[in-house]
């Protein structure tokens, strides 16, 4: 054993490293992270106190927007209508949500696989994608609508209310609510709990709500605030929705004053963005004091038994007609709507469908360049965004979890501060510190600017994928890795960072979708040549374009839909699983 | 001689200490055993010395290096202090063959290729795995998975091994083959070790020295002789060889030396105090349940008891005796008759303890 002989050459420790290089990459982690989330934000609050534009000379500080706001009576409505779509909306998302995680997850409903499948499509698609389709069928000029009035005289509903819209963004909303129960507690309840109370007498209706339900109120609580944030900052709903009835909501409020006037009043615009992110950060609040004693609900997880299936006897025809009716009327129909219309010249039930189909909307669609370069902008952006956001959110994620950073804390709250900065704000935060802050100059008028907003956006997303993920890798890999020699950068290149490929392929394609069908977060920083599709959709809007804008639609969801199935089928992920 | 030397050594967490004001020097090629039970601040300790914690007071000095030493805020993170370190869990890199497992501390010290292939080799027919370089972890059993993690912490040529119950995850039989072969492996290469288990068995066997520790503090450091046959300590005497405590009560006694002690109904028994300054009242006795008799012998005390119920153990039995309110296991190789009875304690095997100790 002469090689292992204490008199053979020692290959000890090398001379400590000049500097410590493990320390500078998590600062280096944190700074960017730091300016990333900050500079956006300070520009905000800044042009909160300022009388002008923040790119116009001599400004002054002043209160004098804060105090419109408070004055504005006009301001005071917008906030009870924006108040009172994110109620309606989120309780028909969390009925819809809490029911189908029950029904799917649960019992043994016929056709459960294929009607959770269908449920999850509002999650793929974006709001603008929803609310087409539903203007197109239920529209007051939609398809449905006119079947139905050619019949009864008079239109049975009317889509441009605060009910319509509250329709549709729930049901848009509700894939969240279901997910989150269906994976926070009704796969993760331990079964043994439901086989208790079954053997006090329990029938199985009575044990999902005496014992499942009270078991998902945490995730009842967390997607509640998520979907209250969403149905806040959402902006293509309401635009679609309700401005053709004159009833405005904050983001369209924010939209018309920041972007489609001629002259933006900034001032407001910070102003009522703050009040936005004053709303969206007290609900989060709200929540986590709500969950501050989680633990009474905690449910025994990871032990791997199979949930038990509740028989639903007799109701098991009926309850799975209502919910496929549900699905086919509010899902599917609107998204077969906007297919039809894309390929049709005009869609009503006067005349048959046959008469009307042409290709014309997808040759005017190719036919212009700009749509073109969109579609390569938002392909390239989005690569982009995925890549380095995937990049930023596992560095985070290892500094967070994984070291002895003393600022671990600090960074994990700002790497979550975009949750309270809804989508469009993002975008005029970085379009103020690209106008005001120089480092940040260069940034302008190449896709880079929006690269950066999407990356800040969804860095708690991202974070959402790959947190979990660290979690199921033991401490002592990343341990015996020191002990061997590697330094905290070594460990986390060879031993974290090849066993969470698998979660980065997952945070990479979810990014990349998400980029595809986002076009929020870009309004702000459109600039010619700078198209991205989810805002060319937008202004198709606007012009009245619907053919075209169907084409695009029909386009994108192809593209998503390709994606997905790739994924799920080549690297065998699945998103939201 | 590079000495290891932990002094006042302290880990708190939040209110509570996992480990407290620990000193201790350990010698070059020695085999010291931290033994005691589970939650006493083992792995703690062992972490302490292999830098994965920091401690939050004390100083460990290993050589003339300074490891770490709370009051400067001197810090000698793990990869440069270069220990072995081998961990309960094993912790192998499940995405890397075994190879690769035991090579990479020489890729990060940037050993010639030709020379690593070789040492690797080297290793891996130390612990007898030759055959098996090209595996994953996954594809081998728990003592093959042992056998690699105890290759990858000594490829190195570390000058300190640091073992957390490392056959804690093998079956009784594999557990006595890996003890004799472990030790063998660490005497062949004069490794300094530092082995922690709970297991009383693997302590008295392996080490040269054993700490027991209970709540963070040292209670005894010995040879593992000294350890069992003079413990300093009534928790020593019942952790290591399970010994009977009951409650006495006895006069003072100043120096160490003999003692007796009554029972609660009145019975005397002779002792021995092995640590001097015993208070007079409530006092512990610790007796070995094979060293009680139940035949009279020379310099013995005579006590009068109740025979109780007996279970069979294979090559002995152990009864039950009541005596004075109190339950003493006895260790027989016949059962004896239930009802009254009498046994006997030599002087020298009941040792005599402060009852608050
Ligand atoms: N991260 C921590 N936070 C708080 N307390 C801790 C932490 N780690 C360890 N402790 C406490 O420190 C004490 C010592 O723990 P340690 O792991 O050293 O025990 P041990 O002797 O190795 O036990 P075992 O034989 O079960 O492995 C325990 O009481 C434990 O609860
Ligand atoms: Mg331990």
């Amino acid at each position: 054993m002469a090689f292992l002989s204490r008199t053979g050459p020692h290959h000890g420790t090398a001379s400590p490293p000049p500097f410590d290089r493990a320390r500078l990459i998590q600062w280096l982690i944190f700074l960017v992270t730091a300016s990333l989330m900050l500079a956006p934000a300070l520009p905000i609050l800044l042009q909160v106190v300022v009388d002008r534009p923040l790119y116009a000379d001599d400004w002054q500080f002043t209160l004098g927007n804060i105090a419109q706001i408070f004055q504005s009576e006009r301001i005071g409505r917008i906030a009870l209508t924006t108040g009172l779509f994110a109620l309606f909306s989120v309780i028909i998302a969390e009925v819809l949500g809490i029911a189908a995680a029950l029904l799917i997850g649960r019992t043994d409903m016929p056709g459960r696989k294929v009607m959770g499948d269908v449920l999850m499509w509002p999650l793929y698609l974006s709001h603008l994608i929803f609310a087409l389709g539903w203007v197109i069928i239920y529209g007051p000029s939609g398809f449905v609508t006119q079947l139905i009035a050619q019949s009864t005289g008079e239109a049975p509903w009317n889509l441009y209310s605060i009910a319509g819209m509250s329709v549709v963004a729930g049901i848009s909303q509700a894939p969240l609510a279901y997910l989150y129960c269906l994976y926070g507690a009704v796969r993760s309840v331990d079964s043994t709990l439901e086989s208790a109370a079954r053997t006090t007498g329990a029938g199985p209706l009575q044990v999902l709500r005496k014992v499942t339900l009270p078991l998902m109120i945490p995730s009842i609580i967390t997607s509640t605030a998520l979907n209250l944030v969403i149905a806040v900052e959402t902006l293509s709903i309401p635009l679609f929705l309700a401005r053709p009835a004159r009833i405005d909501t904050l983001s369209t409020f924010l939209y018309a004053e920041g972007i489609a006037a001629s002259n933006p009043n900034h001032g407001l615009v910070a102003a009522s963005s703050l009040l936005l992110m004053t709303l969206v950060g007290s609900t989060l609040m709200l929540q986590r004091m709500l969950l501050r004693h989680g633990h009474r609900y905690e449910t025994v997880k990871g032990k791997g038994s199979r949930p038990m299936v509740l028989g639903l006897g007799k109701l098991r025809w009926p309850l799975a007609i209502l919910f496929a009716t549900v699905l086919i009327t509010t899902v599917v129909v609107p998204i077969a709507g906007i297919i039809l219309r894309a390929f049709t010249s005009f869609l009503s039930p006067l005349v048959p469908v046959s008469k009307v189909l042409t290709l014309n909307n997808f040759d005017k669609l190719f036919a212009d360049e700009a749509n073109i370069r969109a579609i390569c902008n938002t392909v390239e952006i989005a690569l982009l965004s995925a890549g380095l956001g995937t990049l930023l959110a596992v560095a985070v994620a290892l500094v967070i979890q994984r070291s002895d950073f003393r600022f671990a804390g600090t960074l994990e709250a700002l790497a979550y501060s975009p949750r309270v900065v809804p989508g469009m704000i993002t975008g005029l935060g970085v379009f103020y510190a690209a106008v005001i802050l120089p480092p940040m100059g260069w940034l302008r008028g190449n896709i880079g600017i929006i690269v950066v907003a999407y990356v800040m956006a969804t860095l708690p997303l991202a974070m959402g994928v790959i947190q979990p993920a660290i979690v199921q890798i033991g401490r002592d890999l990343d341990r015996a890795a020191r002990t061997v020699g590697a330094d905290w950068s070594d460990a986390m290149r060879f031993i974290l960072l090849p066993l969470l490929k698998p979660a980065l392929l997952g945070s990479f394609i979810l990014l990349f979708v998400f980029h595809l069908k986002s076009y929020i977060i870009a309004i702000f920083l459109m600039a010619p040549g700078l198209e991205v599709m989810g805002v060319s959709m937008l202004s198709l809007w606007t012009n009245g374009d619907v053919g075209v804008l169907a084409a695009f639609a029909t386009f994108q969801i192809v593209l998503v839909a390709t994606l997905l199935l790739l994924a799920r089928f080549l690297f065998k992920v699945k998103i939201y699983d | 001689m590079t000495e290891l030397v932990l002094c006042d050594v302290s880990r708190r967490y939040g209110a509570a200490l996992a480990i407290d004001s620990l000193n201790l020097t350990v010698s070059e090629g020695e085999f010291l055993t931290l033994l005691g039970p589970s939650g006493c601040g083992k792995s703690t300790t062992l972490a302490s010395i292999a830098g994965l914690d920091q401690p939050t007071g004390g100083r460990i000095t290993f050589g003339d290096r300074v490891l770490v030493d709370a009051d400067t805020g001197a810090y000698l993170p793990p990869e440069a202090r270069g220990f072995g370190v081998v961990f309960q869990s094993y912790a192998l890199w499940p995405h890397m063959t075994v190879e690769n497992n035991v090579a990479m501390s020489l890729k990060l010290r940037k050993v010639p290729s030709a020379e690593r292939k070789k040492r690797v080799a080297e290793a891996l027919d130390l612990v007898e795995l030759g055959g098996l370089a090209k595996r994953y972890p996954g594809e081998l059993s728990g003592g093959q998975q042992q056998r690699v993690a105890l290759a990858r912490a000594i490829v190195f040529r570390p000058p300190l091994l640091l073992l957390d119950e490392p056959l804690s995850n093998l079956d009784a039989q594999l557990r006595q083959q890996a003890r004799v072969w472990l030790k063998d492996i660490q005497r062949e290469l004069g490794l300094t070790t530092i082995y922690v288990t709970h297991d009383q068995d693997e302590a008295l066997a392996m080490s040269d020295r054993i700490v027991v520790m209970r709540g963070g503090k040292v209670i005894q450091l010995g040879t593992p002789k000294d350890i069992y046959r003079d413990p300093q300590h009534p928790f020593a005497a019942s952790f290591i060889g399970n010994a009977n405590l009951l409650e006495v009560s006895g006069g003072a006694v100043a120096e160490p030396g003999a003692c007796t002690v009554t029972l609660a109904d009145g019975q005397p028994i002779h002792g021995r105090v092995p640590v001097g300054g015993l208070v007079s009242g409530k006092q512990l006795l610790a007796v070995r349940p094979h060293l009680i008799r139940h035949e009279a012998c020379a310099d013995a005390s005579e006590i009068t008891v109740e025979f109780g119920a007996e279970s069979y153990l294979g090559d002995h039995f152990e009864q039950d005796v009541h005596v004075a309110g109190i339950t003493l296991r006895l260790s027989v190789e016949e059962p004896q008759p239930r009802g009254t009875g009498r046994i006997w304690i030599r002087q020298q095997d009941a040792v005599v303890f402060c009852a608050d100790s």
